[in-house]
């Protein structure tokens, strides 16, 4: 979608004749440069900030003034983090639920979305209302944890994967997409005695990558970032995934700060990281994927946000 | 389909009847495969969204473990009155009303205006570098968002300090003010979502149609003014529904987002609803109390969200449904 604004195409062409861009509107448009590009880097720079004070050994950070480039360069800390033992354990689980929660969801919100688009299944109507209705009315996390705890998911790994494989938002960008397929190729394709699996996998999927791509994505993103389910849900610590132990590094510093940072610093001024030089490469492990990931992938994101908010 | 043979019309409509429920299983029978392709997703549905819906009774409920939530005996409106009576419920109404009115007047309109200024940025290649790096933080987690926060506000090397040092001013514990709890909440939400929040606008700006501005600009419309005249109400639909969806969350502060900038210091701000309810039920195991805060929430939101959409309808027409 490459926004060719009417308005701006039409000063353009009459700028000449009828319209002169006055002073007003340029000092305007430089304005607008300048802000929008403090957005920018208002936007970046705490990645980068945080980036390069993941790549500074700890204690050289804390004296302050690292602010553009890594001053003492190491890669102690990533080292350290990838050494924990607690912290390797996170990242496989997170690997481990973003990869089953991707395929376990989009194959199954894809199935659900394929029979929606059969016209003459009987109780259409009926099953849409019942995939609505969730979205705007639901039970709340109290009784939901009650029905984890019930089925003894709460200390299982399926705690991630069971409960939310299927999004009406998903479901909806999927049917949105095979609504779009010809229905007369399934038909020919019924003809020629093909079952509604192979018309799945031979027709619809086909012709739908991009937007199979987009759910995936959406739902992997949401998966690795998900820090709630985890800290509240979860009963076994050793089950936490990666942005759920960050949580509770975060919470522990929270509860230390101001009394732990000053003491450590005396106390273990051996050592040249620093528990906060340790966190900020966790947190760069987190992000990592996702800001390599995005700017490839961006242009689906876009579309997926387009379709979901016209039709959600 | 009724044949002349039958001559009475009860027969008739019996036999109708009979075969419209024949061709129906039939019909049921042809599909087989795809109610198997419904199946996973309508038991989770089922077992996750709906039984948990059922065990909203237990807001009424007097719940006794051994019993159940259904065999446990009834409670009335106990639950309810015993928060709405409490010390707590004006606090948190509050502190929730509190942040989600200035995350409307704040961040409702930024997004807005940021498609806006974007529409006017004629280097393609500029707007586009600008829109990818706005749309990243939509991707990363609360959780980095404020452990990115963290390192820019401590004061143990963290940026902003430094500049208060160079300012001669004392380096501050930021994140544990209590002055500084909605200030954080409402940039943080800015920041992470004011870039994707755009696209929805953006989109809408390329919808309004183009003669309009032509038209314009033979009647000697400034620029100004077309913006004025022309685009923005030409989008006046998406920010209505926008509108009627933000007043719908009124009682959501966004606990993902409230939960990881609480902190001791800060209670008193920071205490919302949702976080209230995750407290009272999962920290201090009162269920009961903890699901009548949480119903009383949804029916809140429903109610709100009904009564915009008609106001909506009726002085603006613009509304959901």
């Amino acid at each position: 979608m490459s926004q060719k604004t009417a308005a701006g195409k039409v000063i353009n062409e009459y700028s000449g004749t009828k319209i002169r861009a006055n002073t007003g509107y340029r000092v305007f448009t430089i304005c607008n440069y300048v802000f929008l590009t403090l957005l920018g880097f208002a936007t970046f720079y705490p990645f980068w900030y945080v980036f390069i004070a993941s790549l500074n050994t700890g204690r050289d950070f804390m004296r302050g003034g690292v602010w553009l480039y890594p001053r003492a360069f190491t890669l102690e800390n990533y080292g350290l983090a990838f050494q924990d033992k607690q912290i390797f354990t996170s990242l496989q689980i997170s690997v481990f639920i973003t990869i089953t929660g991707v395929v376990v969801g989009l194959l199954l919100t894809a199935l659900v979305a394929y029979a929606m688009c059969v016209k003459t299944l009987p109780g259409r109507q009926a099953f849409n209302f019942f995939w609505y209705f969730t979205t705007i009315f639901g039970g709340g996390m109290i009784p939901y944890y009650m029905v984890l705890r019930t089925l003894g998911l709460n200390s299982t790994i399926w705690l991630y994967v069971l409960p939310s494989f299927y999004s009406f938002y998903n479901f909806i960008l999927l049917r949105t997409n095979f609504a779009g397929v010809p229905y007369e190729l399934r038909e020919s394709a019924q003809i020629d005695g093909a079952n509604d699996l192979s018309i799945f996998i031979h027709v619809y999927l086909p012709v739908s990558k991009p937007i199979l791509a987009t759910v995936a994505l959406f739902i992997g993103v949401g998966k690795w970032n998900d820090w709630f389910t985890g800290a509240y849900y979860q009963s076994k610590t050793s089950l936490f995934p990666a942005a759920t132990l960050l949580q509770k590094i975060l919470a522990e510093a929270t509860a230390t700060q101001s009394i732990k940072e000053g003491q450590e610093s005396a106390r273990e001024a051996m050592n040249t990281y620093t528990s906060q030089s340790l966190q900020m490469a966790f947190v760069m492990i987190l992000t990592m994927p996702i800001v390599i990931v995005y700017p490839f992938l961006q242009k689906y994101f876009v579309k997926g946000a387009l379709v979901g908010s016209v039709k959600g | 389909m009724a044949q002349a043979e039958y001559s009475s019309f009860q027969l008739d409509e019996k036999r109708l009847k009979q075969r419209r429920r024949q061709q129906l299983w039939l019909a049921i029978q042809r599909h087989w495969m795809l109610y198997l392709f419904i199946l996973p997703c309508f038991v989770s549905l089922i077992i996750f969204s709906y039984v948990p819906m059922g065990g909203i009774v237990l807001a009424f409920k007097n719940y006794k473990y051994n019993l159940g939530i259904y065999g446990s005996p009834w409670a009335g409106m106990k639950w309810f009155r015993s928060f709405v009576t409490s010390p707590e419920f004006w606090i948190t109404i509050k502190n929730t009303l509190r942040i989600t009115l200035l995350k409307l007047v704040i961040c409702f309109p930024a997004p807005i205006i940021l498609a806006l200024l974007l529409n006017e940025v004629r280097n393609a290649k500029f707007k586009r570098v600008v829109q990818t790096v706005s749309y990243l933080p939509n991707f990363v987690s609360w959780v980095v968002v404020v452990s990115l926060m963290r390192t820019l506000f401590t004061p143990y090397g963290g940026i902003i300090n430094e500049i208060r040092k160079q300012m001669g001013m004392e380096p501050v514990f930021i994140m544990g003010l209590k002055n500084a709890f909605l200030p954080l909440v409402v940039f943080s939400d800015l920041w992470k979502n004011v870039g994707w929040g755009s696209i929805v606008y953006l989109s809408a700006i390329t919808g309004v149609d183009t003669q309009l501005y032509e038209a314009a600009v033979i009647d000697g419309a400034s620029h100004g003014q077309q913006v004025w005249h022309i685009t923005i109400p030409g989008i006046r639909m998406t920010i209505g529904i926008m509108f009627i969806m933000a007043v719908g969350g009124l009682l959501n502060a966004g606990y993902d987002q409230i939960l990881l900038l609480q902190q001791p210091a800060n209670l008193t701000m920071s205490q919302v609803l949702d976080t209230y309810v995750l407290q009272t039920g999962l920290k201090y195991g009162k269920f009961e109390l903890a699901t009548a805060i949480g119903l009383f929430k949804s029916v809140f939101s429903l109610i709100m969200v009904v009564t915009t959409n008609t106001l909506a309808q009726k002085y603006a027409e613009v509304g959901l449904w």
